[in-house]
């Protein structure tokens, strides 16, 4: 019942760059992280990623490893549960894109990946944080650990990479487009771009980060990637963000609604419909309900029934004895008229 | 052995029963839902089952929230109507499938899963509104016997979607090893997409309702893949109850052919649809 989770490194890193997501996940999540030191096109590197796992499987990918993701889905689409694109793309290499990365490969080749880091890394953070040591230590070791075989078959895999736009309209599993706020490689408008072009996909900004906002802002990110992987409950000390303006029925709600969902219930026996149609004030008594409560009921104020803990279920009781309709209740909470309620929520035409 | 003739997909919106009690059905607005389940009456009657396993919620009608099972299934004899608050509904007591019931019960606890066993109970517009649909509303008594499975999808921590797939599975081992002749359907309740509360209510979503009857045939693991949370998002709030399909799909076998499929919305505020699943390669 665990999903499973394949993380996608980008070009040069390793699994260094998921550290705080991959601990923070493991109690809830079979984990593993694509080894793409080896691959020298993307096809072998989403093909690796697959192989990973047997069955569904939940892809996480960042820069190059989401473009690696894109194609994992593009090579097994019915095995993809779900899509995180982190700070990365979904076109081809641009003209300009072989000077710039062969720059870098060149100054590899006469300086060393050392070299190379130094000149890499930077651009790639928050422009606040380019000599934090925090950062520039930790990712200077992780590039320097890849050799200028592993750069060179990468960039090489980069400049030859797959057009991936055509994929993005077919992708139907949920998918988290993820880009920190100040990613000067990636720009968020792309991000924006990307998430508007996959159905249903959410867009995640990450404040304060640069291109490598997994390693720049690890907290945030992985509070993310919980909340949308639907397990923020299961880790400890976080609270999961829910769907906007749909109240779930959870323990607290459980608990605050209590006494009034009793008494909504209540109203299944006859001789209990019976006490509130002749006294309702006495009714609701019964069942102590403080002063606000007992307002939201006699005013059959439903939004207010619903955040004090009232459950639908429970509440439509009260609609049987002084019938309204299902549609009113739910136009009254949506804040709108009955009439544009039907027209723009539900396809009425009225 | 009993044997598992078609798996059955069907909405239980209250307002469907309640059209028909008024007389509603021929009406312009409901019209086009209702012709749409003649294919799946006719299926129903044409194959003459002998048992009902039907997978719904209680809708704060015989469980309070002072106990709340996230699984429980019934092994009595009969199951009266209840009275939802709008007084009794003219429609007979269902049979129960007592052996069967006790069956499934030790298949399911014998493969990990630790159900609530009820022996009393009345069963809610969960259960009625399905039956209703396949098999029409009878004067006397029902055509077959039932066996409901109880399924808690409002009071969170509501079940995993994958675990009601997997649900169905150990139900399908159950049908696989009953001593008896008997024709078995299985019947998984509720949504489509709806929400009733909250600002969002009102919410439907045509579009993930039509490639969720597509998935729960053709692609059911991409539906147990998904989390609560995507159903609440895509489904709306109370569209979460979708999940109960998927105990009647993992019944079936892995290839099923789409002998019915309709959708229709919105039925009241709900996305409505049903769905005649029968086990082998189309």
């Amino acid at each position: 019942m665990r999903p499973q989770i394949v993380f996608l490194p980008g070009l040069l890193c390793d699994s260094r760059v998921f550290a705080a997501q991959v601990a923070a996940l493991s109690p809830v999540a079979d984990i593993k992280v694509a080894d793409f030191s080896q691959d020298a096109s993307i096809e072998a590197m989403a093909a690796r990623a697959l192989r990973l796992f047997e069955g569904a499987v939940t892809l996480i990918g960042f820069s190059m490893g989401g473009r690696a993701a894109l194609e994992a889905f593009r090579q097994a689409p019915e095995r993809i549960a779900r899509l995180c694109l982190m700070d990365t793309g979904a076109a081809p290499a641009k003209d300009s894109e072989a000077e710039t990365r062969g720059a870098l490969l060149a100054l590899a080749r006469a300086e060393g990946m050392a070299a190379l880091a130094r000149q890499w890394l930077p651009p790639m953070l928050h422009p606040d944080r380019e000599a934090d040591p925090a950062l520039i230590v930790p990712l200077g070791a992780m590039v320097e650990a890849a050799t200028l075989a592993q750069a060179e078959r990468q960039i090489g895999a980069l400049l030859a990479r797959p057009d991936a736009r055509g994929l993005l309209a077919e992708i139907r599993c949920p998918v988290l487009v993820m880009v920190g706020r100040q990613d000067r490689w990636a720009p968020l408008a792309q991000h924006e771009a990307l998430a508007a072009a996959i159905p249903g996909a959410e867009l995640a900004i990450i404040e304060d980060a640069g291109h490598f906002a997994p390693v720049e802002r690890p907290e945030a990110v992985t509070r993310a990637l919980a909340r949308w992987l639907g397990v923020g409950d299961q880790m400890a000390g976080e609270a999961a963000d829910r769907i906007p303006d749909s109240p779930i029925f959870d323990r607290a709600r459980q608990r605050r609604g209590y006494r009034l969902n009793k008494m909504a219930m209540g109203l299944c026996e006859p001789a209990n419909r019976d006490a509130f149609r002749s006294d309702e004030p006495a009714y609701l008594a019964r069942f102590a309900l403080d002063e606000t409560e007992i307002a939201a009921v006699m005013r059959r104020d439903w939004r207010e029934m619903v955040r004090l803990g009232g459950n639908v279920f429970h509440l439509l009781k009260i609609s049987a004895i002084d019938p309204v309709r299902m549609t009113e209740i739910g136009a009254h909470q949506a804040g709108m008229d009955h009439d544009v309620f039907l027209r723009e929520r539900l396809g009425k035409k009225t | 052995m009993a044997q598992l003739i078609g798996g059955l997909g069907s909405s239980h919106v209250p307002s469907i029963t309640a059209a028909l009690d008024k007389g509603l059905s021929q009406s312009p607005d409901w019209k086009p839902f209702f012709d749409g389940t003649e294919a799946g009456k006719a299926w129903v009657r044409a194959h003459n089952p002998d048992v009902a396993v039907v997978i719904f919620n209680d809708h704060a009608n015989a469980f309070f929230l002072d106990r709340v099972p996230t699984f429980a299934v019934g092994c009595a004899d009969s199951y009266e109507p209840i009275d939802e608050g709008w007084g009794p509904r003219a429609i007979p007591t269902f049979s129960g499938h007592a052996e069967f019931g006790w069956h499934l019960l030790d298949t399911m606890v014998e493969n990990s899963f630790d159900p609530m066993i009820v022996q009393e109970i009345k069963v809610d517009h969960g259960m009625q509104v399905p039956m209703e649909l396949f098999f029409g509303r009878p004067e006397t008594a029902w055509p077959v016997k039932v066996v409901p499975i109880f399924v808690n999808v409002i009071q969170f921590p509501i079940p995993l979607p994958a675990r009601c797939h997997e649900l169905g599975k150990v139900l399908r081992r159950a049908i696989d090893s009953f001593p008896g002749d008997e024709r078995i359907v299985v019947i998984g309740t509720g949504g489509l997409s709806h929400q009733l509360q909250g600002a969002r209510a009102g919410f439907i979503n045509p579009e993930a309702d039509r490639q969720f009857l597509l998935d729960i045939a053709a692609n059911p693991a991409r539906l147990a893949a998904l989390t609560r949370e995507d159903y609440v998002r895509l489904y709306g709030s109370e569209g979460a109850e979708m999940m109960m399909w998927l105990v009647m799909r993992g019944a079936m076998d892995d290839a099923v052919r789409v002998h019915h499929s309709h959708y229709h919305a919105p039925a009241s505020m709900t996305g409505a649809a049903m769905l005649v699943l029968e086990n082998g390669a189309g």
